[in-house]
């Protein structure tokens, strides 16, 4: 059998974009960007995160163009990162310059600072709220007059809203081995392919980026045994990252340029591991994985900093410690895209594998008869 | 005021105070714009706490403009689609560079925006404690 070249399919290809659009609107309600913007929070971070690109404004659009679809609007985003120029690199952002809105430590009771629940899901009731369905907008006005009341109410806070990091102190106590800032510039994966071995840097850029749903997976592979770390979280802090430009030819930081912050989730995790004492026997010390995302994603961040420990020590066999394993199969463009291109035409390559099959039959049958 | 300053205040600030200096400054001078506001990427360079090493944590969408006021060039940069105050922060950068005589009497009014969002965050600073735990050591 020769190789038939087919074409066809437009117009079928334009009704399908119809019938799409007839799905998203055929409701009769529309919800506004806006909308989304002001409700969907960690949507929206969660489509940043995994996108690569900061843009609340953007995320939203994206995800009311993809039907809320996380890998559409993710897709979305990305593509349209790619027709945009990069024109700056920011000046090195210090953690510790984070404006914290929560912060918490699964290590210890008691932080210098203390422990700042900020907004989480985490102590509510796992119960549907079928207030929700009838939420009339003056209940909310009113909820909102009646907080913000209490809030003016309050005496003004001192700090600067900063916190000193939890391992700093652990660090000062010699629990934690200390290094010195490494000012090496990053490797930079969405201008060049990376190679095996990734450095640091290229590990830490791919799991931020990494999907939600499959950096939680694979950390939570190692929890479960296959792997060999298994933390506990040292520090989980959500903030507001100050950005800042760099003048042109400037060295004075107070010279550069502020642009605005990020909201960003951060962890460390605390991880016991074997090493050789002073006196050449074996002894505990700990190490830092390292997590951290756009947005408010603590589930990311904290499997992140599961996986950035698994793959400093590559020497298990287990899957989450091997890097290539771990980085080529955790960006959402990639692995979506690359799922989703099985839906597309494969008729020359299953006719092929057809033939086989059939001739392998012929054979076996002509054989057996 | 050094541009580190200046530029958060006028970007977390009310936006009607970069409008107010600009306008001024338009008003007396010829303002050449070299980019109309335009919407670019921001590559953020992050230093992590494990190992102290960079790397890049993503890029942030902003939206620059560029102008000329005589022979000295404003860049104004501002995360987010802000095509108004990047323009408005671009005509500030350049008459600082410049030195132009209006700068000279902007810094009361920066620095009373900066009193206000000194209060701001004070406030929501206050409501953020209000989540602060306090342990109790429970009794036998």
């Amino acid at each position: 059998m020769g190789y038939v070249a087919v074409k066809g399919g437009t117009e079928a290809i334009e009704a399908s974009i119809d019938r799409l659009k007839y799905e998203r609107l055929k409701g009769g309600k529309q919800v506004e960007v806006s909308a989304i913007l002001s409700s969907m929070r960690l949507l929206i971070d969660q489509v940043m995160s995994e996108a690569s690109l900061y843009s609340p404004e953007l995320a939203a659009l994206a995800i009311k163009q993809a039907e809320g679809s996380m890998e559409e609007a993710v897709f979305l985003l990305r593509a349209h990162r790619s027709t945009l120029p990069r024109l700056y690199y920011s000046e090195t952002v210090e953690p510790e310059r984070m404006a914290v809105e929560r912060r918490i430590s699964a290590s210890f009771k008691d932080i210098p600072g203390g422990q700042l629940l900020g907004a989480t899901h985490d102590y509510t009731h796992r119960l549907i709220d079928f207030s929700l369905l009838d939420e009339k907008e003056e209940e909310r006005n009113q909820w909102m007059e009646q907080y913000e009341a209490e809030l003016s109410a309050l005496e003004k806070a001192t700090g600067d809203g900063t916190y000193p990091k939890v391992v700093e102190y652990l660090r000062n106590e010699g629990l934690f081995e200390s290094f010195e800032p490494d000012n090496t510039e990053p490797d930079d994966v969405t201008k060049n392919v990376f190679q095996f071995p990734a450095s640091r840097s290229e590990r830490l850029q791919i799991l931020t980026r990494g999907q939600t749903g499959a950096v939680t997976a694979l950390g939570y592979a190692s929890l479960r045994g296959y792997g060999q770390v298994h933390p506990t979280v040292g520090e989980v802090r959500v903030g507001q990252l100050p950005i800042t430009i760099p003048a042109h030819g400037g060295e004075d930081e107070d010279d550069s340029y502020y642009i605005g912050s990020v909201r960003a989730t951060e962890v460390e995790s605390f991880v016991p591991m074997p090493s050789k004492g002073p006196d050449g026997k074996q002894e505990l010390r700990f190490e830092i994985g390292y997590g951290i995302c756009y947005g408010q994603n603590e589930t990311k961040a904290i499997a992140m900093s599961i996986l950035d420990q698994c793959l400093e020590h590559p020497g298990s066999d287990a899957p989450p410690h091997d890097e290539e394993f771990v980085l080529t199969h955790v960006d959402t463009v990639e692995s979506t895209g690359f799922i989703s291109h099985l839906k597309m035409p494969h008729y020359v390559t299953f006719q092929s594998k057809l033939d086989s099959v059939r001739n392998t039959r012929k054979g076996r049958d002509g054989h057996e008869s | 005021m050094k541009r580190r300053r200046m530029t958060e205040i006028l970007i977390e600030g009310n936006p009607e105070l970069a409008a107010r200096l600009a306008s001024e400054i338009r008003h007396h001078y010829p303002v050449r714009e070299l980019v109309a506001p335009r919407q670019g990427l921001t590559m953020i360079k992050m230093r992590e706490t494990a190992k102290q090493s960079l790397f890049y944590l993503g890029e942030v969408l902003v939206t620059e403009a560029k102008v000329e006021i005589g022979d000295h060039i404003g860049v104004g940069i501002v995360a987010g689609v802000r095509e108004e105050l990047a323009g408005n922060l671009a005509v500030i950068d350049a008459a600082c560079r410049a030195g132009l005589s209006e700068t000279a009497g902007w810094s009361a009014m920066l620095e009373a925006e900066e009193i206000r969002l000194a209060d701001r965050k004070r406030r929501e600073l206050a409501a953020l404690e209000k989540t602060k735990v306090q342990f109790d050591t429970m009794e036998e």
